[in-house]
């Protein structure tokens, strides 16, 4: 690639936002579509700054939720998924169960968890823990028993027990499966902490965006989702840089320059 | 390092829905020590499934099977092996991968680093050692896979088509880089094929098997000179005996 077609890479990107903003702003203003329908990109930068404590509070409540959800899904959907893998009786049982919820949506729990344990961190935390839960655990499986036959056979010629075998190559050739469900994760622990905040909370994003829709300030309810997709984004690129410190050498992680030399 | 192989009386037979289907009739086979035999076959006539019962990988339905006078009751540990698609792990360098088979035994890297490197220097992966195998061509990767199965100087190596998924100059030079290892290195090859002129090149002794169920219908006994150069490989002698063999699979109407 050429130096020109880098810097391109980087560019093409930022152009293409950038003029979507101002066609954005521009159309807004061009055709006085009033505030309380589409804001223009000013108006919510306006509003953003203006509200940036409680936005800023507020996404510090979301993030601890979000946070603290997806990680006991991992710390949790990890290890189950090794023990439902390795035992045949765990696989009749516990995995139908773990299949048949993974069907209902997660958020009709979230009124139950209100009822149940109020409005507070702890119904919050338990929907993303339950969103996210799931799609670790069925890809942990997965990632557990997909081992090659060939590759089992040859670990069993090498004499070395189960343990040694499970850290030298069961482990690593499960990591890049075990990452498309903690990216599944990811990607549903914001969606899972703003709705169960929808539905019964006092503080968080969730519940301040159904305010701010609930008044018409649409500069407002876009400002918080600009902070939404912001977090969203953070929580998706650590799992990345996760991913790339643990498995560089997953086919995901080649780049062209690795395929050219 | 080899050992003396002895198979006696050795079949398979798979429970199915239409009833008890033979995949390898009983089966005598005794390997001298240091002997490179090879079993060729159509698919499925049941070459793999003898070798690896001989692994101790698979149960076997009937007989009995010996290595160095031991009974295989359960996978075997003193042996060898390579598989048609390479079973090297993404994760870890060729040199790696090859110590791989060294601390799967609870064996010291640092005592085995420079027998690897050697090994690998002696099929031209000198400068490959710190490569990963999505940076290997197949036949690099196959190479490593044989270096792999010799590191830790087993007596007893186990094949099962590992030429089977190159393209075909790759598998002549692989045949010629297998054939250096084996007499650097001598061991007791059992080797699985579907391919005539690799048997003919690298055996002491090839054994024809049928289609399914698959029984032994010739042993070839081979006493030409290594390594077999392609001056060699075209010699009437040679050829006239991969035409031989030919000639049983084409009454089996397989060619």
């Amino acid at each position: 690639m050429t130096e020109r077609g880098r810097l391109g890479e980087y560019l093409t990107p930022i152009i293409f936002g950038a003029s979507l903003i101002l066609s954005w702003e521009a159309v807004v203003q061009l055709f006085h579509i009033p505030l309380y329908i589409i804001p223009p990109p000013s108006q919510i930068l306006v509003e953003y700054v203006r509200n940036i404590h409680r936005i800023w509070d507020y996404t510090l409540v979301t993030g601890m939720e979000t946070i603290s959800g997806f990680a006991v899904a991992i710390l949790l959907g990890v290890p189950l998924s090794m023990f439902v893998a390795f035992s045949a009786f765990l696989r009749r049982t516990f995995y139908p169960l773990a299949v048949t919820l993974e069907m209902v949506p997660k958020i009709v729990f979230a009124p139950i968890f209100v009822t149940w344990f109020g409005f507070g961190f702890l119904p919050k935390i338990l929907i993303v823990f339950l969103v996210c839960f799931f799609p670790i655990l069925l890809n942990g499986i997965l990632a557990f028993t997909s081992l090659s036959l060939d590759l089992t056979r040859f670990c069993l010629s090498t004499g070395a027990g189960p343990l040694r075998t499970f850290f030298k190559v069961r482990l690593p050739a499960a990591l890049p499966q075990l990452f498309v469900g903690i990216k599944g994760a990811a990607v549903n622990a914001t969606v899972g902490a703003t709705i169960a905040e929808w539905i019964g909370g006092d503080a968080g994003l969730g519940y301040y965006i159904q305010i701010a829709s609930g008044d018409l300030r649409m500069d407002l309810a876009f400002a918080i989702i600009i902070m939404l997709a912001a977090l969203g984004l953070l929580l998706f690129w650590l799992v990345v840089l996760a991913e790339r410190w643990l498995i560089p050498w997953h086919v995901s992680q080649r780049t062209t320059h690795g395929l050219v030399g | 390092m080899t050992v003396a192989v002895s198979i006696a009386g050795v079949s398979k037979t798979y429970r199915s829905k239409a009833g008890e289907v033979s995949a390898l009739d009983p089966i005598d086979l005794a390997i001298a020590p240091g002997a490179f035999v090879s079993l060729v076959g159509p698919s499925g006539c049941g070459k793999s499934t003898l070798l690896l019962m001989l692994a101790g990988l698979l149960s076997r339905s009937s007989g009995e099977i010996l290595v160095d006078g031991r009974p295989v009751e359960g996978p075997q540990t003193n042996i060898g092996i390579v598989f048609q698609g390479n079973v090297l792990v993404d994760w870890r360098s060729a040199l790696d991968n090859v110590l791989l088979q060294i601390e799967m035994r609870g064996l010291s890297r640092a005592a085995y680093k420079e027998r690897a490197l050697a090994l690998l220097a002696s099929v031209g992966l000198k400068d490959f050692v710190a490569r990963h195998p999505h940076e290997l061509s197949g036949g690099m990767q196959q190479r490593t896979a044989f270096c792999r199965a010799l590191i830790h100087d087993p007596p007893l190596i186990l094949m099962d088509e590992p030429l089977g998924a190159l393209d075909a100059m790759t598998r002549e030079q692989l045949r010629g880089d297998l054939e250096r290892l084996l007499m650097a290195n001598p061991k007791t090859v059992l080797f699985v094929t579907h391919s005539i002129e690799e048997a003919v090149q690298l055996s002491d002794e090839v054994i024809v098997i049928s289609p399914r169920p698959g029984r032994i219908v010739r042993r070839v006994k081979l006493d030409l000179p290594r390594p077999r150069d392609l001056h060699l490989r075209q010699s009437p002698e040679f050829q006239g005996i991969v035409a031989e063999i030919k000639e049983i699979f084409l009454s089996y109407g397989l060619i």
